[in-house]
C-alpha cells in the first residue's frame, strides 16, 4: 500500500529516475534505498525527501506556521488514522470535517503534501461510506473530491463518486 | 503565540524544553485534561500550540518542530525520520509501560514492553560516532525521544536491560538545563507518578505495535 503511494507521488512529482524500496516488519514501513546516503525509513519522512528531490519545497509549506500545519496532519495520517478503528474512523472524519469547513486544503488555501497522503490514505474509509454518511461530513466529501480530481494524483486508486449536495433532507420542515 | 499545557501531561515535557531550548518567546497557560482548546477536536488534547495566524497545532512533534525551525533548524531527513519513528513505534510503547509502572506497578511487564524499541535505538546509537541523534548538537530528534523515553529511563527501578548507548544519550541530553527545567515542571520530582491522572483517561493499551525493524 504504502509503496504504490509512494509510486504515485513520485509521478505526480516528475520524478524519472526509478527508486529502489524495500518495506520493514509487520507494518511493511516504507525503506528507500538511497545512492548517496544512508536509507530512509517512514512513509512520511520519504514523501517528504521525495518533495525536496523533485525540488518542490512549497509542497512541505511556504513558512514555518504553513510547514508545521502540513507536518501535522502527515502525523496525523500515519499515527491516527491508518490501523484506526471503526470507531475512530468517525471521530477522525467529524474532526476532520469540521477542520475543512473554512479551509480549501489541509493548509488552508495552498495545495501541500498533506492533501496528498491524507487522501491516499483517507480513500479506502471514503469508498466504504454511504450516501447518508457522506451527507454527515460534506467537507471531508468537497475536500476529498477536489484532491481525487487535481492533476496527478489519483493514479492507483479508482475514482469514488462524491455528492456535492445533500440528497436526503437534514431536517424535518 | 500561546502554549496551552496540562498538569502531569507527558506530551508537555518535549513541547516545554523544546521551547526553552530554541529560545522563543511565547506564553504559557496551563488548563484542565478535559479543557476543549480546539474548537474542531471532539476530544480534548493537551499541548496545544495556538500560533501567531490562530491556527491550533496539535501534535506535540509538530509543535517541537515548529520551536526548532523558527529558531534557525530547519527539519532534515533525518530529525524527520527520528521524529516519524517516535510517533508512530516509540510512543504505542512508552504509553502502555507508563500505565504499568504508574497504574499497575509492573515495572517488569513494562520493561519487557519497551525492549523492542530500545534495543533499536541502542543499535542506531551505537553505529554512530556524534554526541546525539543527528549531530554534535542537541536537535529536535533528541528533545523529542528524549522527552518520551524520560518518565521510564529517570526511574531507577525500571530495568530495561543492558543499554550503554543509550544510557550514554540520554544523560547528555538530560544535561541540557532545558530539558532539566521541563522535566521538572512536569513530573515535579515525582516520576512516572506525577503523569497517574492523566494515564488513567487514557484507553488502555494491551498489545504494542510489534514493528520496529528486527535484525
Amino acid at each position: 500500500m504504502a509503496l504504490r503511494e509512494l509510486n504515485s507521488l513520485e509521478r505526480f512529482l516528475g520524478l524519472k529516475k526509478a527508486n529502489k524500496y524495500s518495506t520493514q516488519g509487520g507494518k511493511k514501513v516504507p525503506v528507500l534505498q538511497n545512492n548517496n546516503g544512508p536509507a530512509l525509513t517512514g512513509l512520511v519522512t520519504i514523501a517528504c525527501h521525495l518533495v525536496k528531490e523533485a525540488k518542490r519545497p512549497e509542497l512541505l509549506g511556504d513558512d514555518a506556521e504553513q510547514r508545521a500545519v502540513v507536518q501535522q496532519w502527515l502525523e496525523h495520517r500515519i499515527t491516527k488514522l491508518d490501523n484506526c478503528s471503526k470507531e475512530e474512523v468517525k471521530v477522525i472524519l467529524k474532526d476532520l470535517n469540521r477542520y475543512l469547513e473554512d479551509k480549501v486544503y489541509l493548509a488552508g488555501n495552498v495545495f501541500t503534501l498533506a492533501d496528498i497522503l491524507m487522501y491516499y490514505g483517507i480513500h479506502h474509509i471514503i469508498v466504504e461510506l454511504a450516501i447518508q454518511e457522506k451527507e454527515c461530513y460534506l467537507n471531508v466529501s468537497r475536500w476529498f473530491d477536489h484532491i481525487q480530481h487535481y492533476p496527478g494524483i489519483r493514479h492507483h486508486l479508482p475514482p469514488v463518486v462524491v455528492l456535492r449536495n445533500r440528497v436526503y433532507p437534514s431536517g424535518h420542515h | 503565540m500561546k502554549l496551552f499545557i496540562g498538569e502531569g501531561n507527558p506530551h508537555c515535557l518535549k513541547v516545554l524544553a523544546a521551547l526553552e531550548l530554541s529560545g522563543v518567546r511565547c506564553e504559557t497557560q496551563l488548563v484542565k485534561h478535559e479543557e476543549k482548546v480546539v474548537p474542531y477536536l471532539t476530544h480534548p488534547v493537551l499541548p496545544i500550540l495556538q500560533l501567531p495566524s490562530g491556527q491550533h497545532l496539535f501534535s506535540p512533534n509538530s509543535i517541537c518542530q515548529y520551536l526548532f525551525d523558527i529558531s534557525g533548524q530547519k527539519a532534515t531527513d533525518a530529525t524527520n525520520q527520528w521524529l516519524e519513528w517516535e510517533a508512530t513505534n516509540l510512543q504505542p510503547a512508552v504509553l502502555q509501560s507508563l500505565q504499568l509502572v504508574a497504574l499497575q506497578g509492573k515495572r517488569v511487564e513494562a520493561a519487557a514492553v519497551m525492549k523492542e524499541p530500545l534495543s533499536w535505538l541502542e543499535q542506531s546509537l551505537s553505529k554512530r560516532k556524534a554526541s546525539f541523534l543527528t549531530d554534535e548538537v542537541v536537535s529536535v530528534a533528541d528533545v523529542v525521544l528524549w522527552a518520551a523515553l524520560y518518565p521510564l529511563l529517570s526511574d531507577s527501578a525500571f530495568e530495561p536491560g543492558d543499554l550503554q548507548a543509550v544510557r550514554g544519550w540520554f544523560e547528555r541530553v538530560c544535561s541540557v538545563s532545558a530539558c532539566q527545567s521541563a522535566a521538572l515542571r512536569v513530573l515535579q520530582g515525582k516520576g512516572a507518578e506525577a503523569l497517574k491522572s492523566f494515564l488513567q483517561k487514557q484507553p488502555v493499551t494491551h498489545t504494542p505495535r510489534r514493528d520496529s525493524p528486527s535484525n
